[in-house]
């Protein structure tokens, strides 16, 4: 308790941070106590009505409750962004360390396939993976995992050429450590820190691309309640029912802000010298 | 340090010199004229007046023969006209055709009406005519998707152009031939001086010719200074290219834009309404949203098909969730036109209840507990398509989320027309939406057609011997009284069977800023838009 006392007051800012995103976690997982509503009820004759005491956000075009639907939105929006971080910082660190690693061809393969997709926009690409794989959450978590796992890979290749040829690992070899063992042991705990750090500052960024990707019409499809598709139903009533936009518009933006500044504060955390 | 220096010169050069490159225009036009930003009517550069109008981008082509769509932009743009043209009342009447007449209903004799040009000065005789009509003949054979064949299979076209009359020998019995010639696919463009794929080069006798295009951007046109019917009151327009509605209502509120054909989100055709600065006109045309049942599968069951058609409830959805731009009905025939709708009776009222009901009473229930009923064993798991036309999507997403509340499993999907196409045309789907012209010539004959064993196939494989029968004679009787008899009897046969579902009928409509221009109407058959009642105010 004490070490706790301790690094909360070390570190306030990323203790702060890190309450809100645990807050934010906590209405995904709790949805279902805190929503007023069905999310998918759909009352056809109530549709587009302003915020009131029974309806706190409003309800949407098929007057489904808007609030229920923000809530139960974060667990799709946090959820898609979490997965989707986890699978490029995994398959990305992944391969850097290996390309890193072994260099030559392995490295040269590895390099050329990252080169060519950092050759086109991103949001361009997952634009056209989404659009032939089909549009839902599913695949436009594939899409931009393909176009964004190259950051992971170029960063950690790089660290892993940093230590590569230090006396430590020759003599790992030399004793006859298995490869295996050298990757997971020496290189990864290397790694990690900066990786971990650039995840956790990229929540947000991905969060904000899955969002865009629904809001075109590639990410999830109605009636999912998804924060970047509540965007785009809630667009065609713009000026008439703003409320339709502003919520999921403000839920977007307080979680991406507060995964956004946990990173930044995990960075101090880890990396004091900064 | 040298070659460092280079490099960065030869880089900021090559950069340098990629932007001038992308800052270039891609347009085929020569010019483009500026639109007004302060809602007043344009003053163009040789001193006359311009209007701006934003539509829906449907093609780059004004060609009859390209598709359907560039079929009717050249009418509705004011470039190409039809021998009959359909008035307000959605009455064929003559147009460059002065004079028809008939015996048998097979043979026709049309006049030209003397003293017409094209706009490029050429004089409009009945050859020009037969040879326009006889090149969109050629096309469909060779396999364009422009079809005249729909309306008017193997025709023979005679032309006199000494007497300035052609001969229209039909296949059948053709008692609407002027109305079928009013279809845009019968356009008279000048083969001439067509070249296929040239946007530019085709020419009509309407009031405006195209001058410049930017793709799939704007289209610029001006005067036909030669127009046989009135003075043009414009100089030209420019139509911008806006296929979304907010961007249309927020267009000609900032000025950008005079005119704006359909702007479908409720909420901005609301604020339109309300603001005295501009005119909304609408009309309930002869375009109906409804839903296609695939009798190939589940949907063969009756119960299941009724059961849908209590669950939904029209009147809220076209008067709530889509804001009022549709008419809430029953039958395929519109109400507002006179087709008997009165005489018709709804068996199927929206009554959720009567639906659950209905589904219990026949045993279509859920036994495993997943929230969606089973027939014969097998989960209800119906494949619905849409796309994004005129709010059809809202209708198919609020139409999929009452099912879905009650157990019919519904899997919704938003695609794009073409890829729609494709399924309905495999028979691939349970439900897809369709927003169709349902008089395209005047009349719905070819539209119930769509239900007839022999055609339906595209259209779900609904087959009723009795809607048969009465559609063959339909299709062939000169009684105008019998027709009208058995267009009843034919709807009342569509509702019984719960055929479709009946979404409403279309409010077309056309929205202008009353300081700038004045004489804009919406005709119910909407191959019309741009007429020479536009004119200036003041």
């Amino acid at each position: 308790m004490q070490k706790l006392k301790e690094f909360v007051k070390k570190n306030p800012s990323f203790t702060v941070f890190a309450l809100l995103a645990l807050a934010i976690v906590l209405i995904a997982v709790f949805a279902p106590f805190i929503a007023t509503h069905d999310p998918y009820e759909a009352v056809l004759a109530d549709a587009v009505q302003a915020p009131s005491a029974e309806h706190w956000f409003g309800t949407d075009k098929m007057g489904r409750d808007l609030f229920s639907r923000v809530i139960y939105g974060a667990r799709t929006s946090l959820s898609a962004a979490l997965i989707l971080v986890a699978i490029i910082v995994v398959v990305g660190t992944m391969l850097g360390i290996i390309a890193g690693y072994f260099g030559g061809i392995v490295d040269a393969v590895i390099m050329r396939i990252s080169d060519m997709m950092i050759s086109f926009p991103g949001m361009v690409l997952a634009i056209a993976v989404a659009g032939i794989l089909g549009a839902n959450i599913r695949n436009a978590i594939i899409a931009i995992s393909i176009v964004s796992w190259t950051k992971y890979a170029r960063l950690s290749r790089s660290l892993v050429l940093k230590i590569r040829n230090r006396d430590y690992i020759a003599a790992a070899q030399l004793t006859g450590s298995k490869t295996g063992y050298i990757l997971t042991k020496h290189m990864l705990p290397n790694v990690l820190p900066t990786i971990l750090i650039t995840g956790a500052t990229d929540i947000g960024s991905m969060m904000l691309e899955i969002a865009g990707l629904s809001f075109l019409g590639f990410g999830a499809q109605s009636p999912t309640a998804e924060w970047g598709l509540m965007l785009n139903e809630g667009r065609a009533y713009m000026t008439a029912a703003p409320w339709l936009m502003i919520f999921p518009g403000l839920a977007i933006f307080i979680t991406v802000v507060v995964f956004n500044l946990l990173g930044d504060s995990l960075r101090d955390v880890l990396d004091p010298r900064s | 340090m040298k070659a460092k220096k280079i490099a960065a010169l030869v880089l900021t050069a090559v950069m340098t010199l990629s932007l001038v490159a992308c800052g270039g225009s891609s347009s085929g036009s020569s010019d483009s004229s500026s639109s007004s930003s302060d809602s007043s009517t344009s003053t163009s550069s040789s001193g006359g007046t311009t209007f701006t109008f934003g539509c829906d981008y449907f093609s780059e082509y004004i060609d009859p023969s390209v598709n359907v769509n560039s079929a009717w932009s050249l009418i509705r743009f004011g470039v190409g006209e039809t021998l009959f043209a359909f008035d307000i009342d959605a009455i064929a009447q003559e147009n460059i055709c002065d004079g028809a007449t008939t015996d048998d209903y097979i043979t026709w004799t049309l006049h030209i009406r003397d003293g017409i040009t094209f706009s490029n000065g050429k004089e409009l005789t009945a050859s020009a005519v037969v040879a326009s009509w006889e090149m969109m003949y050629k096309k469909e054979a060779a396999g364009s998707t422009s079809t005249p064949s729909q309306y008017l299979a193997n025709p023979t076209f005679t032309a006199d152009d000494a007497s300035g009359t052609i001969t229209v020998v039909c296949e059948d019995v053709t008692t609407n031939l002027k109305g079928i010639l009013a279809y845009p696919y019968f356009a008279v463009i000048d083969v001439d001086s067509y070249e296929e794929g040239v946007v530019d080069s085709v020419v009509g006798t309407g009031q405006y010719v195209l001058d410049s295009y930017v793709e799939a951007t704007s289209k610029t046109f001006v005067k036909n200074d030669s127009y046989w019917n009135g003075e043009v009151p414009y100089d030209g327009y420019t139509a911008i290219y806006m296929t979304d509605s907010t961007t249309k209502a927020m267009a000609i509120q900032s000025g950008d834009v005079d005119v704006v054909e359909n702007v479908t989100t409720a909420s901005d055709l609301e604020t339109l309404k309300n603001d005295s600065a501009y005119t909304v006109e609408s009309t309930a045309g002869g375009r109906l949203a409804n839903t296609y049942f695939n009798f190939n599968g589940q949907l063969a069951n009756d119960t299941l098909r009724q059961a849908i058609q209590y669950a939904i409830d029209d009147e809220t959805m076209c008067n709530v969730t889509v804001g009022g731009i549709y008419t809430a009905g029953c039958s395929v025939l519109p109400s507002s036109m006179d087709y008997g709708y009165d005489q018709l009776t709804d068996p199927y009222e929206y009554d959720l209840d009567a639906a659950v009901a209905l589904l219990d009473d026949a045993s279509i229930v859920d036994t495993d507990g997943d929230g969606v009923r089973e027939i014969d064993g097998e989960n209800i798991n119906l494949k619905y398509y849409s796309f994004e036309s005129r709010q059809l999507q809202t209708f198919a997403e609020a139409v999929s989320t009452v099912l879905n509340s009650i157990g019919i499993g519904v899997d919704y999907q938003v695609l794009d027309y073409d890829t729609i196409l494709g399924l309905q045309t495999s028979g691939d789907f349970d439900m897809v939406s369709s927003n169709a012209v349902i008089v395209p010539t005047g009349n719905p004959d070819a539209f119930l057609g769509n239900f007839y064993s022999g055609n339906s196939d595209g259209y779900g494989y609904y087959s009723n011997a009795e809607y048969d029968a009465a559609y063959e004679e339909m299709i062939t009787s000169t009684d105008e009284a019998r027709k009208a008899e058995l267009y009843v009897e034919m709807q009342q046969i569509l509702i019984d069977d719960a055929a479709t579902i009946v979404h409403g009928y279309y409010n077309s409509s056309i929205t202008y800023n009353n300081s700038v221009i004045q004489g804009v109407e919406m005709y119910p058959l909407d191959y019309t838009w741009i007429t020479t009642d536009w004119a200036p105010v003041g």
